[in-house]
């Protein structure tokens, strides 16, 4: 099973990652889906995204000297220089610009603090969604985030979060308690809508330190986990967190409860290795750097728990046949859905049995 | 989707989609009940056999989830069974 789906968005990047401070710098370059892509902003501020290899000699535009001059992007090997459309403008020594000197140019575009770049024929691009998560850049949240290689192929990151019983086992003392393992979920597909949702509510449940550091709830909590996943990229749990008894109110407004978007961009950055975004938004304690810093460096080592194991997971899956035997149970039904929708997306039909 | 602030007050009834199936696991138990857009619905204790049960809509099998038997050839080589000499090589040895 292939971990890259073609003709679909990534998430590239966060855009505060790619600046325009100053003439000559700001090229930035990162792999995504085993294509090495090259970013940067023109003067006015636009995003642009083309092939990190110059057509010439193949020299990568994102190493220096390469640099920007103006809206254009130059070479650091032989001067030949490109626009923001990946069309090659100048070469040196002739005139004649060869008719095929271009870059592959890729669709881009910036939303809810992503870069989202499209992998894929470009002419699909228009027609093809781009999941939402609006609150990671909206007024009333306050978000703190970052980005983990994990040396696993993708498919590991959607099943490890899909399946948020290994919270018990591999964050004990960080989100887990015993409550996550124990507690049914309900599962639901929407293949014309491509989204997953499984929900865990747990409504008394031990308060794990991630929450109760944050929140300042103490002892029993109502705890819910509602996982929205938009494969193949843009996972998103809606946790919330509230007094043992509290429910939302019948309009949907909830103010007792913290609300958390734990939000992930599993992107593939090659058949075995992987961009592991991750992003922690919250409706309370806004302004409270304290709040920021503790989430942030909690939810930085639950990943880290996460990537110890996947790439260990990784080196053994690598290692062995393939088509190796599973065994799922029911904390798997919301797993195996996601699997199939992806296979679905990539046009590949699972066997039965290794869904 | 739903809107965070607003979380839904019933886990299983979220997506409004006229087409989605959904599995839920029965509280005090090990069964799990799908439940097709078209209404079929059954209860099996394997998420894969309920999968299967659930996307042959809409020819749902009769008489509900076959629960997977002996299976008719003999299984794989052993998932520990590793062929990359890479692997291999990166073992530590055993201490004497």
């Amino acid at each position: 099973m292939t971990s890259i789906v073609p003709n679909q968005w990534y998430v590239a990047g966060y855009g505060r990652e790619i600046g325009r401070r100053e003439e000559g710098g700001d090229l930035f370059s990162r792999t995504i889906c085993g294509e090495s892509i090259l970013f940067w902003r023109t003067q006015a501020g636009a995003l642009t995204a083309m092939s990190d290899r110059c057509v010439h000699r193949r020299f990568p535009l994102s190493e220096k000297p390469s640099h920007l001059v103006g809206d254009t992007v130059v070479c650091g090997y032989h001067g030949f220089t490109y626009g923001a459309d990946g069309v090659c403008v100048a070469v040196p020594g002739q005139t004649r610009v060869p008719r095929t000197a271009r870059l592959r140019s890729y669709p881009v575009v910036e939303q809810d603090s992503f870069v989202w770049v499209f992998i894929g024929d470009p002419d699909k691009a228009e027609s093809t969604r781009i999941p939402r998560a609006p609150w990671l850049d909206q007024e009333g949240w306050t978000v703190v985030a970052g980005m983990e290689p994990l040396a696993a192929r993708a498919s590991l990151l959607v099943d490890n979060l899909m399946d948020l019983s290994h919270e018990t086992y591999l964050h004990g003392g960080y989100i887990g308690t015993p409550e996550v393992a124990m507690t049914p979920i309900t599962t639901e597909v929407d293949d014309e809508a491509g989204i997953v949702y499984v929900s865990r509510h747990m409504d008394d449940a031990e308060c794990p330190p991630f929450y109760a550091k944050s929140t300042g709830l103490s002892g029993r909590i109502a705890r819910w986990q509602d996982i929205e996943f938009a494969p193949p990229c843009l996972y998103k749990l809606h946790s919330r967190i509230a007094p043992v008894g509290s429910v939302p109110n019948d309009d949907g407004t909830d103010p007792d409860a913290f609300h958390v978007e734990v939000v992930y961009a599993i992107t593939p950055e090659t058949e075995s290795s992987t961009h592991d975004f991750w992003m922690v938004a919250r409706d309370f304690a806004l302004d409270d750097q304290g709040v920021s810093g503790f989430l942030a460096e909690n939810n930085r080592t639950v990943v880290l728990q996460d990537v110890v194991a996947l790439d260990k997971l990784e080196q053994v899956l690598a290692g062995e046949p393939d088509g190796y035997q599973e065994l799922s149970i029911n904390i798997d039904t919301g797993g195996l859905a996601a699997r199939r929708l992806i296979d679905r997306l990539a046009g590949e039909r699972a066997p039965a049995g290794a869904r | 989707m739903s809107e965070p602030g607003r979380t839904p007050r019933s886990p299983g009834e979220v997506l409004g989609g006229e087409h989605v199936l959904r599995v839920n696991w029965l509280p005090g138990s090990d069964r799990l009940r799908g439940r097709c857009h078209c209404g079929a619905e059954a209860e099996a204790d394997d998420p894969v056999a309920m999968w299967e049960w659930l996307l042959a809509h809409p020819v749902h099998p009769a008489g509900g989830v076959e629960q997977p038997g002996p299976p008719a050839e003999l299984p794989r080589p052993p998932a520990h069974v590793v062929t990359d000499p890479g692997v291999l090589r990166g073992r530590a040895p055993v201490p004497a």
